[in-house]
């Protein structure tokens, strides 16, 4: 029986819902980063052994994020949903290539869907290529490691990090990162000097940022 | 030898975010290919976008949708072989275990092909050259000869400056190979090219250069940035 797909999910009739408030209103009940998988067993299985249920398990835990954030950054759920497809298409192919010390899946995925995004709708030639070659001139030297303890334990940083920015500050975030606004943008529509976005995008990202591990 | 001047962390968001105007994007990455600290701050940012993507709460998906979606995706793999990593240009393009001093950076080849040897320079001012990219107008490439200054100037928006060869200097300091420029709208500058040779420099704009002196402002159509 055919029904109409955006009545059925209110979610996505609602594009502007923000991960931020999401966080928030999940902080205390549920301990903090108890939700957290790792995912990395299945992504050995996957590039070792081209395991179709680690595969799957892996997709259907992450299609519908991928298809979200997609249709945040603009597009209509039926380009989201054929995008987050060439997502994980891509991710079967290329899974040799991901290396689990150097950032966990969910990182991986979000540079797949906005890469996709950024060379398929803004269509700009190159993005994609000038990405493979920042990360082979970063495998090519002594970058920081990652293991899945320390990754665990910086999700669950980060999240109190989240909550603990200013209203503004989340807002620019969001608007950056799931709206994909430039400055210029977030400036005009929030009436906002353009030095004053930056300056609040800086301080959001200190306090986000983790000041790590191997740090050169 | 390591840049010393970096990307501003706002425009390492927005570069992560895939926010970052595409002519600013450009610069930015021809930067990132040259510094390895402004990489690592870029994937601290592409780790945030990340866990924000993980943390979405998406609704629940109508059952049948999500099957017809897993099935499609499941035939797919059966034609869908692994696919070989990606070339490094770069580093193909290395001449005895260096990089070839010819070979732009990657992220400006799509605008300006491949060599500094086959750039075809458009005179604009005295000593000053200068190659725009076809389709955007607010990229180029600026050739500037040894000992120049530049007009005083300010921007209406961001400017975004990656030295490639030789050096300037102005009141924010030395700017040599691999230096990046992120400049914001209430900086004024004058910069001046140090003796020796010329110095190349791609930059980016988000809005017209603003010049306050009479005489620049007469050159500003001439000079048209």
């Amino acid at each position: 029986m055919a029904r109409n797909w955006l009545t059925m999910a209110p979610d996505f009739s609602n594009p502007k819902a923000s991960p931020f408030e999401t966080a928030r209103s999940m902080s205390s009940p549920v301990p903090a980063g108890a939700e957290i998988h790792d995912w990395s067993g299945d992504m050995a299985a996957v590039r070792n052994r081209r395991d179709r249920d680690s595969f799957m398990r892996i997709y259907d835990h992450f299609m519908p994020k991928v298809c979200l954030y997609l249709r945040n950054l603009g597009s209509t759920q039926a380009v989201a949903e054929e995008l987050g497809q060439e997502a994980f298409l891509r991710l079967w192919q290329r899974a040799d290539l991901f290396d689990p010390d150097r950032g966990s899946l969910y990182t991986w995925l979000f540079r797949i869907a906005r890469n996709l995004h950024i060379d398929l709708v803004r269509k700009n030639p190159g993005w994609q290529q000038v990405q493979d070659e920042l990360d082979h001139v970063a495998e090519a030297e002594d970058s920081p490691r990652y293991s899945s303890a320390e990754d665990h334990t910086e999700y669950v940083q980060l999240k109190r990090r989240i909550d603990a920015l200013s209203t503004v500050q989340a807002r620019l975030m969001r608007m950056s990162y799931f709206e994909a606004k430039t400055h210029q943008e977030i400036a005009v529509e929030l009436d906002m000097p353009l030095g004053t976005v930056k300056s609040h995008l800086r301080r959001a990202f200190l306090k986000l940022q983790t000041e790590v591990r191997g740090a050169r | 030898m390591s840049p010393r001047h970096h990307l501003d962390h706002s425009t390492l968001v927005a570069y992560a975010a895939g926010s970052l105007a595409l002519e600013l994007a450009a610069v930015a990455a021809s930067h990132l290919e040259a510094c390895a600290q402004c990489r690592q701050r870029l994937h601290e940012a592409e780790r945030i976008g990340g866990l924000l993507l993980e943390q979405q709460r998406p609704a629940q998906w109508p059952a049948e949708r999500a099957a017809t979606l897993r099935q499609s995706l499941l035939d797919r793999l059966d034609d869908a072989p692994a696919m070989p990593a990606p070339q490094a240009l770069a580093a193909a393009d290395s001449v005895a275990g260096r990089p070839d001093p010819d070979r732009l950076p990657v992220a400006l080849r799509p605008h300006f092909g491949d060599s500094y040897s086959g750039l075809k320079w458009r005179w604009m001012a005295p000593g000053v050259h200068c190659i725009r990219a076809p389709a955007h107008r607010n990229l180029f490439l600026l050739k500037i000869g040894p000992g120049r200054s530049m007009p005083v100037h300010s921007h209406g928006g961001s400017e975004l400056t990656q030295i490639l060869q030789g050096a300037y200097q102005d009141s924010l300091g030395h700017f040599g190979p691999g230096d990046v420029a992120d400049l914001d709208s209430d900086i004024q500058h004058q910069p001046v090219t140090l003796p020796g040779m010329p110095c190349i420099c791609v930059s980016a704009l988000d809005a017209p250069l603003r010049f306050p002196g009479w005489l620049a402002r007469k050159l500003q159509p001439y000079v048209g940035l």
